[in-house]
C-alpha cells in the first residue's frame, strides 16, 4: 500500500492541507463536496482517504481540505463555486501538478468543470463524481432525503445520520471518518463558517452554483466542453437519478469527443467508498485509455 | 469546432485503424471446422461479434476485433473466433439456422479450446449470444461483457429502419461500406481494411450457401427469426429471475441509432437488480461499433473489468 502524507502548503498566502501520495505523470487532484457551515457533513479530503491509497499506486494523488473545511484556513465569504476553482487552481500551480487529472465529488464536481472553463490547459481531464449539484435540476420534484436531519448540527450523531443518508451502503461511514469529520466539526474553518452561516449565505452560495452551472451549460451549447470528460454516478444515490447524470451526459457529450458516462450499480452518492475497486477500475481505465489513445 | 475535435483525436483514428489481425489457426468443435485468431497470455478473454449468417449487404468475421485483439494481448489471452456459419467456420450441420446453434457452438469452441472461465465480451447479435451462453453454461463464463446489443436489449431495435435497403446491390464494397458508415458516428473509422475483411468472407462459397438458405430458401422467416423470439423471451425472463451470477458490464455507443443508448439503460436496470456486480459504460461519438471508434478507451475499460474480477483478484 503506498503511504499518503498528511501536509500543508501556502497557496496564496492561505494555508492549505491535503493528503499526498504517490507519483508519476498525470497526477489526480480530488476534490470533495459540500460547503463550509451549510452542508450536514464536514467534507475535507478526508472523504477521499480511504481510496487515495488506491489511486496512488498507479500516480501522484492529491486531496485537498478547501478553504473552509479541515484543517485549511477560513474561507472569505460569500463562499462559491468560482472561489473554490480558482483556490483548486492556484494548488495545480504551486505544486506544479498541471496538466492533471480532477475528480471532484458533488460540489466538487462543479468546481472541476469550473477549472476546466477557465483554465483548460492545465486538466488533463475531469471526472464528475455523483453530483446533484453539477446536474441540470429541471424542476424535479423536491428532494426530501436530508429534510428532517436530527440535532445538534455538526455533532457526531448528525453527522453520521447525513452520511448514512446520503449512502446506498452505509457501511463506509465507520468510526474512522466520524472521528475525521468531528475533528473537522471543531476546527477553527469550519467553526468560522458555522458562524456565519445563514439564509443568506446559502442564498449567495445558491447563486454561485447556478452561475457556474449556467456558464458550463452556455460553453456545452454554443462552444465545445474543454476536456476529456466522465460522469461517474450510483444506481441507487438518494441525492440525485440516473435519470439526471443522463441529461448531465448529454451536455456534455454534445461537443466533448471523449465523454463517457458510467453507473456503479448498488452505490449512492459516496461510489468512492461505497464501493471503492469499481470505482478505481472505471477511473483508472479513463486515465489509462487517455494515456493511451 | 469540428475541425479542432477531429484534429485533437486524429492520430487515434488513423494509428489504430492498421493494426493486423494475428494469424488465423483453426481448431474442430464438434464436427464444426472453427476459425480462431489468438494472441497474448493470461486470463482469456473471447470476443463473439455481431450479424449472423445468411446476410448479403455486410458480413462480420473475427475481424471486427482487431483493433482490441493485439493491444489487450500484453495481459490477455485474447481471442476472436467466427461463429458457426459466419467469416470461415463451417455453416451449421443439418441446416440449423438458429441463434441456439450459434450459442452452443460458442460453448463448444470454449471447451474445444481448454480454457478456464472466461471474460466474454459480446457485440450486438453476439451480444446476446455471449448473455445465452452465460445463463445456460455458466461455467465457462467468469465475467460479462455486453456491447450496443439490439439483439438482447428488451427494446424495440430499428436496424431495418435505418439499414434497410441500401442503395447499392448486395456482395459489394460499395454496400458493405454503406452500411457500417451508418452503423458509425465518424465514417471515417470504416476503413478499407475493414471491408476487405467484410469483402473476404462476402465471397466465400460456402457463406454463399448460408445466404443461399436464409435467403433463399427462407430459413432467416421460418427458423431463425422466429426461434430467436422465442430464445429472446426466455433470456429475458432468465434475466429478470435473477439467473446471471457473473460480474456484468453494458458498453454502449451514444450515438447508435440502431440500438439506442435507452436500451442500454433497460438491459442495465434487469441486470443490476440482481447482480451487485452491473455496471453501464457509455461511450460518447460513437455508433454501434465503441470498440472500433474509440479502441484504446474501450480497451482500457475492458482490462480495468476483467483485471478487478480476474483470477485471485480482490473484489
Amino acid at each position: 500500500m503506498i503511504a499518503i502524507a498528511r501536509t500543508q502548503v501556502e497557496v496564496g498566502g492561505r494555508r492549505l492541507a491535503l493528503l499526498r501520495g504517490g507519483a508519476g505523470a498525470e497526477p489526480v487532484l480530488f476534490l470533495h463536496g459540500g460547503v463550509p457551515g451549510l452542508s450536514l457533513y464536514c467534507g475535507g479530503a478526508h472523504l477521499w482517504a480511504d481510496y487515495l491509497p488506491l489511486a496512488a499506486r498507479q500516480r501522484q494523488v492529491v486531496a485537498p481540505d478547501l478553504p473552509g473545511f479541515g484543517d485549511s484556513a477560513p474561507a472569505d465569504a460569500p463562499y462559491g463555486i468560482e472561489a473554490m476553482a480558482s483556490t483548486a487552481l492556484d494548488l495545480v500551480r504551486a505544486l506544479g501538478l498541471g496538466p492533471c487529472h480532477v475528480v471532484g465529488h458533488d460540489e466538487g464536481g462543479l468546481v472541476a468543470i469550473a477549472m476546466a472553463l477557465a483554465a483548460p490547459e492545465a486538466l488533463r481531464s475531469i471526472t464528475v463524481v455523483a453530483s446533484p449539484t453539477a446536474a441540470p435540476s429541471g424542476d424535479t420534484v423536491e428532494n426530501l432525503t436530508l429534510a428532517h436531519p436530527p440535532g445538534p448540527r455538526w455533532s457526531r450523531a448528525a453527522q453520521e445520520w447525513a452520511l448514512a443518508r446520503m449512502s446506498r451502503d452505509p457501511h463506509h461511514v465507520d468510526a474512522a471518518l466520524l472521528d475525521r469529520c468531528m475533528e473537522c466539526a471543531e476546527a477553527p474553518a469550519h467553526r468560522a463558517a458555522a458562524a456565519r452561516a445563514s439564509a443568506g449565505i446559502a442564498l449567495d452560495l445558491a447563486q454561485s452554483v447556478a452561475k457556474a452551472k449556467g456558464q458550463f451549460y452556455t460553453v456545452c451549447r454554443d462552444g465545445a466542453f474543454p476536456v476529456p470528460a466522465q460522469l461517474v454516478w450510483g444506481a441507487d444515490d438518494p441525492m440525485t437519478s440516473i435519470e439526471h447524470a443522463r441529461v448531465l451526459y448529454g451536455v456534455i457529450a454534445g461537443r466533448q469527443r471523449a465523454a463517457h458516462l458510467h453507473v456503479l450499480n448498488r452505490t449512492g452518492n459516496f461510489p468512492f467508498r461505497e464501493d471503492r475497486a469499481a470505482f478505481h477500475q472505471v477511473l483508472a481505465a479513463f486515465h489509462d485509455g487517455l494515456a493511451a489513445g | 469546432m469540428e475541425t479542432m475535435a477531429a484534429a485533437a483525436t486524429a492520430p487515434s483514428r488513423t494509428g489504430t485503424a492498421e493494426v493486423p489481425m494475428p494469424e488465423g489457426k483453426w481448431i474442430d468443435v464438434g464436427g464444426i471446422r472453427t476459425r480462431y485468431h489468438e494472441v497474448g497470455r493470461g486470463e482469456p478473454i473471447v470476443f463473439v461479434y455481431g450479424g449472423n449468417f445468411g446476410t448479403a449487404d455486410s458480413a462480420s468475421s473475427a475481424y471486427t476485433w482487431n483493433l482490441n485483439l493485439a493491444p489487450l494481448a500484453t495481459r490477455f489471452r485474447a481471442i476472436a473466433f467466427d461463429k458457426v456459419g459466419q467469416g470461415h467456420t463451417d455453416n451449421p450441420p443439418g441446416d440449423d439456422y438458429t441463434m441456439q446453434a450459434v450459442v452452443d457452438h460458442a460453448g463448444a469452441f470454449i471447451e474445444a479450446m481448454k480454457l478456464p472461465p472466461v471474460h466474454l465480451v459480446g457485440h450486438s447479435r453476439g451480444g446476446f449470444a455471449a448473455m445465452r451462453l452465460a445463463l445456460q453454461k455458466q461455467h465457462l463464463v467468469r465475467t460479462l461483457t455486453i456491447v450496443n446489443s439490439g439483439t438482447l436489449m428488451p427494446r424495440v431495435g430499428t436496424n431495418e429502419v435505418v439499414l434497410g435497403k441500401p442503395p447499392f446491390p448486395s456482395y459489394t464494397r460499395e454496400c458493405a461500406r454503406w452500411v457500417y458508415e451508418n452503423y458509425s458516428f465518424d465514417r471515417a473509422t470504416v476503413t478499407e481494411t475493414w471491408i476487405d475483411a467484410v469483402m473476404e468472407t462476402l465471397n466465400l462459397p460456402k457463406y454463399r450457401e448460408s445466404v443461399r438458405k436464409m435467403v433463399d430458401e427462407r430459413m432467416g422467416l421460418a427458423k431463425f427469426v422466429p426461434n430467436l423470439a422465442r430464445d429472446k423471451r426466455e433470456t429475458l425472463g432468465w434475466l429478470r429471475e435473477g439467473r446471471l451470477q457473473r460480474p456484468a458490464q453494458i458498453v454502449w455507443g451514444f450515438n447508435d441509432r440502431t440500438a439506442t443508448v435507452d436500451g442500454g439503460f433497460d438491459l442495465f436496470a434487469m441486470i443490476a437488480a440482481h447482480e451487485r456486480r452491473a455496471q453501464i459504460h457509455v461511450v460518447n461519438e460513437s455508433g454501434h461499433f465503441p470498440f472500433r471508434e474509440h479502441p484504446a478507451r474501450f480497451n482500457a475499460l475492458l482490462a480495468g473489468f476483467a483485471g478487478r474480477f480476474g483470477e485471485g483478484a480482490a473484489a
